[in-house]
């Protein structure tokens, strides 16, 4: 393996919109229609504001997942990840902490928590399922260490008039998402870090040979995924006035599952921020809709189920891997 | 990436519109020590008979989950009650116990249909907050039922926790000559499991009762079953056990026939689950508290529609429980609602 198939650059940006991306939104377009000829709550503009407001913390936590995932990793630890962030940062506003830098200290801690994760993967060379694994452990328990089992209430109405408040109408999480979201499609799709997470997923021996700084990359990945858990953990305060630390229970599972839908392959290399966020209101709009035609939460997880398998199966007849 | 992440705090702390923030003037509720309470028995002497409920009254219910049989019964409890008044009724419930997030997406659609109340069981203390303080802004009546707390809530169903654990070890105290008692707890921080256990507890050592062991099993049976082996490895004279809930003494129960101690050690529990009257009829477990789901959620909804009919009920109704054991278990076993109220009205 000397000669190593040489890394290809990021295909231009006007191939980008492709057409999984397409199928993606054709998905939900479906899903939107089905729903809101069943049900007519379902089209009206608080309703549609629900289920964004709701798919916005999935979402935070798939985008980062989704870096992960295409450059060949997991991480399983997302959601313990954003109770550790969650519960320290509450601690420290209900102690007076000015409240920028308890978000500062917040998004702090899940980029500390990403690092632990990412230098065990990129420089011990431990697989990233396992590592990430026993992340899930360790930040859950440091998090019920922390605070003994029980919930930190008094968050201060300053803090939670950022998350609960809205501009023209939008809630300030979906905008606050929506602003990652851009960030994190330039820096995928225009950036060398992007260029990188691509490539190292793609064929990770290839990138080492072409000279791409694969341990770093990989880390990156990790820090970022760590950091959205904790935008996501401080969208959750907010909106709760409470940190618990029992919060984030399975998130890992709906962010794959948003991203997977969105055409992330767990196999690495491949992935998409738009198909990411479409994933993740896709499986929003499922469960509103479902409660709105009053189906029990057992017949949600099947069709949640469902949906996930049929995506794979288009994603393998229409790409053909 | 140092600008990716830069860019990323900074788009975090973008300091964005600001939102009313909800005044909560109500303290935060304790449902157990509340002083402005009564008792679900004197609802129809103090506020008379049920009113008439006007056409096309629609209230919505949310619980923490199915998979669990007390929540399951209570729903049974409000559908009763509500077709018995032509409510319309629609109940949901979390996937698992730990959705939280699921749960206050169902009780935020739930809002936007409409619904005239909510009854609402939340997973924690803090989780359905949100939904909480939408349906307050709209004017929806909300009423918090069973067993986590909204600590800004105006009104509240559902028993005294405490006195779960007072019933046993008064039991105890009357039934035996003293000895090791030991705790198996719920999850930890969960209001329930704390007050059950401080109530056994309290009332077991101010009786001369020795607790010599107080551990989380954190709703599992496995784990009870795990914990109650351990336990009774280092505690072999040990005269009995109480769990927060009946999953969990019916592991402990396993155990301790394991341990071949099942004429020496009681074993109670607290929910009066059909699986625990099985065991008590059978002469394993020795005793439940229940706390009877199926007439808490027909009371809850009766409170609910009185709400509606602008009555002014105290910030707290407690609801039914006793202690039942195999002396007593064929006289609460019984499916006929109406016959059960004479039974706990006549206590």
């Amino acid at each position: 393996m000397i000669e190593g198939p040489p890394v290809k650059p990021a295909p231009p940006f006007n191939m980008k919109f492709n057409l999984r991306d397409a199928g993606t939104l054709f998905g939900l377009i479906l899903i939107v229609v089905v729903f809101a000829s069943l049900t007519p709550v379902f089209l009206t503009a608080p309703n549609l504001i629900n289920i964004l407001q709701q798919s916005s913390i999935n979402a935070a936590i798939a985008l980062g997942m989704t870096l992960v995932i295409i450059s060949g990793g997991i991480d399983l630890s997302v959601g313990p990840t954003a109770a550790l962030s969650a519960v320290i940062s509450a601690s420290l506003m209900v102690a007076g902490v000015p409240i920028p830098l308890a978000i500062v200290a917040s998004l702090g801690v899940g980029m500390m928590c990403g690092l632990f994760n990412g230098v065990l993967v990129a420089y011990a060379g431990l697989q990233p399922f396992i590592v990430t694994l026993g992340g899930l452990s360790l930040y859950r328990a440091l998090s019920l260490i922390y605070t003994g089992g029980n919930p930190i209430f008094g968050i201060p109405p300053e803090f939670r008039a950022l998350t609960n408040g809205d501009l023209m109408g939008v809630p300030n999480p979906v905008i606050i998402v929506g602003i990652i979201a851009l960030i994190l499609w330039v820096v995928l799709n225009k950036t060398p870090l992007g260029e990188y997470i691509l490539a190292v997923g793609g064929n990770e021996e290839a990138a080492r040979i072409a000279g791409v700084p694969v341990a770093r990359t990989k880390v990156a990945t990790f820090v970022i995924s760590g950091c959205l858990a904790s935008v996501a953990a401080l969208i959750l305060v907010g909106r709760l006035g409470a940190a618990e630390p029992t919060i984030g229970n399975l998130w890992e599972l709906d962010a794959i599952a948003a991203a997977a839908i969105g055409g992330a392959s767990l196999m690495g290399g491949k992935g998409s921020i738009v198909g990411t966020l479409i994933g993740a209101i896709i499986l929003g709009a499922l469960r509103n809709g479902l409660t709105l035609m009053n189906v029990q939460a057992f017949y949600q997880l099947l069709a949640t189920g469902i949906i996930i398998i049929v995506a794979m199966l288009i994603d393998r007849a229409t790409r053909g891997r | 990436m140092n600008i990716s992440i830069k860019t990323l705090l900074a788009a975090s702390t973008l300091a964005l519109t600001v939102g009313a923030a909800n005044a909560q003037d109500l303290s935060p509720l304790n449902s157990d020590s509340e002083p402005d309470r009564m008792d679900w028995s004197e609802l129809e002497t103090k506020f008379g008979a049920f009113p008439e409920v006007p056409e096309g009254t629609r209230v919505g219910g949310v619980s923490k989950t199915l998979t669990n049989e007390y929540w399951r019964s209570l729903g049974e409890g409000y559908a009763n009650t509500a077709e018995a008044n032509s409510v319309e009724f629609v109940y949901q419930a979390a996937a698992n116990e730990g959705d939280q997030l699921g749960q206050l997406s169902i009780a935020e659609t739930l809002i936007t249909q409409g619904f005239n109340a909510l009854l609402l069981s939340p997973q924690t203390d803090a989780n359905l907050l949100p939904a909480y303080e939408t349906a307050v802004a709209q004017g929806v009546p909300v009423l918090n039922v069973n067993d986590a707390v909204i600590p800004s809530v105006a009104n509240y169903v559902g028993n005294v926790q405490k006195d779960n654990g007072v019933r046993v070890a008064q039991w105890f105290l009357d039934n035996t000559d003293g000895g090791k008692v030991a705790v198996i707890e719920g999850q930890p921080g969960v209001f329930a499991a704390g007050q059950r256990t401080a109530g056994f507890t309290e009332t077991a050592e101010a009786g001369g009762l020795e607790v010599v062991a107080s551990v989380p099993a954190n709703w599992s049976r496995e784990l009870a079953f795990n914990a109650a082996s351990t336990i009774l490895q280092q505690h072999p004279d040990l005269i009995g056990f109480y769990a927060n809930n009946d999953g969990m003494a019916l592991g402990v129960m396993e155990a301790v026939k394991a341990a071949g101690l099942q004429d020496q050690v009681a074993v109670f529990g607290t929910d009066g689950i059909s699986d625990a009257y099985d065991s008590i009829r059978a002469g394993d477990l020795t005793g439940t508290v229940d706390s009877f789901p199926v007439l808490t959620g027909e009371i809850a909804l009766e409170v609910v529609l009185r709400m509606l009919d602008g009555q002014d009920l105290p910030r707290v109704v407690a609801t039914p429980q006793a202690l039942i054991t195999a002396d007593n278990v064929d006289q609460y076993a019984t499916s006929d609602m109406g016959a059960l109220r004479e039974v706990l009205l006549a206590q």
